[in-house]
């Protein structure tokens, strides 16, 4: 699916450092066969020889849950109307939820498939976790962050014996890291990254996709926000923390690798917005970015690892 | 001597000396004391005190007392913001308001440390009030107020904190098997539009095992276009699931009412900030008074259960 749709990635536009595929958006609403208002946002993770996106859908009562996508075989996606995960009614989670459900970030760990996504309540936004084996059925394992936290995702891996995540506490607008030994209890939160003043990324980060395991470290697609008089420009950034380590910062990129330029990138809900939850690597080295845009569309991207490395070492030189 | 009149207006009983300790009780150089957080020792009542020095940061210092009224301070720093390893860039901007609970014999304080990045709720322990060994920082940013329950619940520890959920500042608690790993939080109370504490709410006290429930003695906050107004409630929880408000305090048990509770670094503020509970149901309150100086406002147990409701 994906070798086949390779060819079709674009020359990248203002020298983007991620090359759009020429079939964008890979899912709209046009081409939904249910009602709702916008989707956003789609987790990506390789599964049967397939790349799986979680989007969100935001209904058109205002409500967000969390939908599975399969690839058809023209490189398209057909999008479950009914959610794989909806706000619960469980009095545990009720309050937590109650607004929606959103932003899905898979990471395959340990034989299991994790989702961690933005529970919204009354009390504002939480991270949650959930698990599946199958995709066709899904658990909760926990509400795990404090209120006010979002943009949270696991590693692939357990780093010195312990699970961990990146996280994205109100608090300051930096991603921060928490480590766990059961999933359910956290602690030990650490700073990793803040916005840089007079940067493309100065007013506020979180974390995008899940790390993704490379030579050097963890390989972090993060968002970065910059707040113009006319609204937030979100772009997508690149930071490679250390293996053993993450919050110990071994390169991280002065450029963003996309910012939104194509219509349906500048148009939509929330105009000029990249977001990236998702993204799988493939044996070539070739990382496809599945990004939300504009709040209204799914478009997908590729680079190479090999790139993205060059810029987060070496980007002093670039402007 | 406080005035009959103004005594009737709040349920807590003032101190006639108050302020009982004011800066220039404090031996060595700093800018003003407040929020003194007490624990019962053999050799009388002891006090661990927020001190903000002159350059502007927060630390604590040790005041002792025999008849937990009058007070002698130290005169070095109990316990200072970490300058090297793990908490430093934790607690560069200071450290604030500690509690101490005594659980299972020893005594731990949970407090705000203020870095960079904000506040973070952070736990030590100590054996002799002098020597304060980190345990760890166990919240995310941008939580405060977080006080450690007396004992376990259905086995977990666990605190009172108040995250900034939608900047609002509700009571919640969570939940550890080991003081270092936290989670499975709950809203316990939110402010309430109309009322005294609409703003913020915030735990204050220790919690306090009661036959009625938890006694949580905490603070509300009103906003003004002058500023905040900070007062001192009551909230009641359920024994096994403090999540769960067996009742409410209507009205404020104490609000800024005398000079040295308006007037100071930040005016109109009664700051609860501990409570000793004697055998006989007398309970001694030491609040923090305008961020200035501590004041102590005395009840009994019972008066409270009675009448703060």
């Amino acid at each position: 699916m994906v070798v086949t749709r390779r060819s079709g990635f674009v020359k990248r536009r203002n020298q983007d450092i991620v090359y759009r595929w020429d079939g964008n958006p890979l899912i709209s609403i046009c081409d939904l066969d249910f009602k709702c208002s916008d989707v956003h946002n789609a987790g990506a993770v390789s599964f049967k020889d397939k790349i799986f996106l979680l989007v969100t859908i935001e209904h058109l009562s205002g409500q967000r849950s969390i939908h599975l996508a399969r690839p058809d075989t023209d490189g398209y996606y057909q999008v479950d109307r009914t959610p794989f995960l909806k706000p619960s009614t469980n009095s545990k989670y009720k309050q937590h939820e109650s607004h929606g459900v959103l932003d899905a970030r898979v990471t395959f760990l340990e034989g299991t498939y994790y989702i961690v996504y933005n529970s919204l309540g009354e009390h504002g936004f939480r991270l949650a976790l959930a698990k599946t084996k199958d995709f066709d059925s899904i658990e909760r394992v926990g509400l795990i962050s404090e209120v006010d936290t979002k943009a949270g995702a696991l590693f692939p891996a357990r780093i010195k014996g312990r699970y961990a995540r990146l996280e994205r506490p109100g608090y300051g607008s930096s991603i921060w890291i928490t480590y766990s030994d059961d999933l359910i209890y956290w602690g030990s939160s650490e700073l990793v990254i803040s916005p840089r003043e007079g940067f493309w990324d100065a007013s506020r980060i979180g974390v995008g996709a899940p790390p993704i395991e490379i030579e050097q470290g963890w390989l972090v697609l993060y968002y970065g926000v910059k707040d113009t008089s006319a609204g937030p420009i979100y772009r997508v950034g690149t930071v490679i923390l250390d293996r053993q380590e993450p919050a110990n910062v071994i390169g991280r990129a002065n450029i963003p690798i996309l910012s939104p330029r194509g219509t349906c990138e500048r148009i939509g809900d929330v105009p000029n917005v990249v977001f990236p939850i998702g993204a799988v690597i493939d044996s070539n080295g070739y990382l496809d970015i599945f990004y939300g845009a504009s709040n209204s569309c799914i478009c997908v991207g590729t680079t190479t690892v090999e790139e993205i490395i060059k810029n987060c070492i070496e980007s002093e030189q670039e402007y | 001597m406080t005035s009959t009149r103004l005594q009737r207006r709040d349920l807590l009983h003032r101190w006639e000396g108050n302020p009982a300790i004011t800066v220039e009780d404090v031996p060595f150089r700093a800018n003003t004391v407040f929020n003194g957080t007490p624990v019962v020792t053999e050799n009388g009542v002891y006090l661990l005190l927020r001190v903000e020095g002159q350059r502007g940061y927060s630390f604590f210092a040790l005041a002792r007392s025999s008849d937990g009224l009058h007070f002698a301070i130290d005169e070095e720093p109990a316990m200072l913001p970490a300058s090297e390893g793990h908490f430093a860039l934790y607690e560069k901007k200071g450290i604030e308001d500690p509690r101490i609970t005594v659980i299972d014999g020893i005594c731990h304080v949970m407090y705000t440390a203020v870095g960079t990045c904000g506040p973070r709720i952070a736990l030590a322990k100590t054996h002799d009030y002098i020597n304060y060994e980190r345990i760890a920082l166990v919240s995310e940013p941008g939580n405060k107020d977080g006080i450690l329950f007396p004992r376990r619940i259905n086995g977990r520890y666990a605190r009172l904190d108040r995250p900034l959920g939608l900047g609002r500042g509700s009571i919640w608690v969570s939940y550890s098997p080991d003081l270092i790993n936290w989670g499975d939080s709950e809203v316990v109370i939110t402010p309430r539009p109309g009322y005294w504490d609409d703003f913020r709410v915030g735990a204050s006290v220790t919690p306090m095992e009661t036959r009625e429930g938890w006694l949580e003695i905490y603070h509300g906050v009103k906003m003004t276009s002058a500023g905040p107004i900070y007062r001192i409630g009551v909230v009641l929880l359920d024994l096994d699931d403090p999540s769960k408000v067996i009742k409410r305090g209507d009205r404020p048990i104490l609000s800024p009412r005398e000079e040295y509770e308006r007037i100071g670094d930040v005016g109109n503020v009664c700051f609860a900030s501990g409570a000793v509970l004697s055998d006989n149901g007398d309970m001694k309150i030491y609040y923090g008074a305008a961020d200035t100086s501590i004041c102590i406002a005395t009840c009994t147990l019972d008066q409270i259960l009675k009448d703060g409701f």
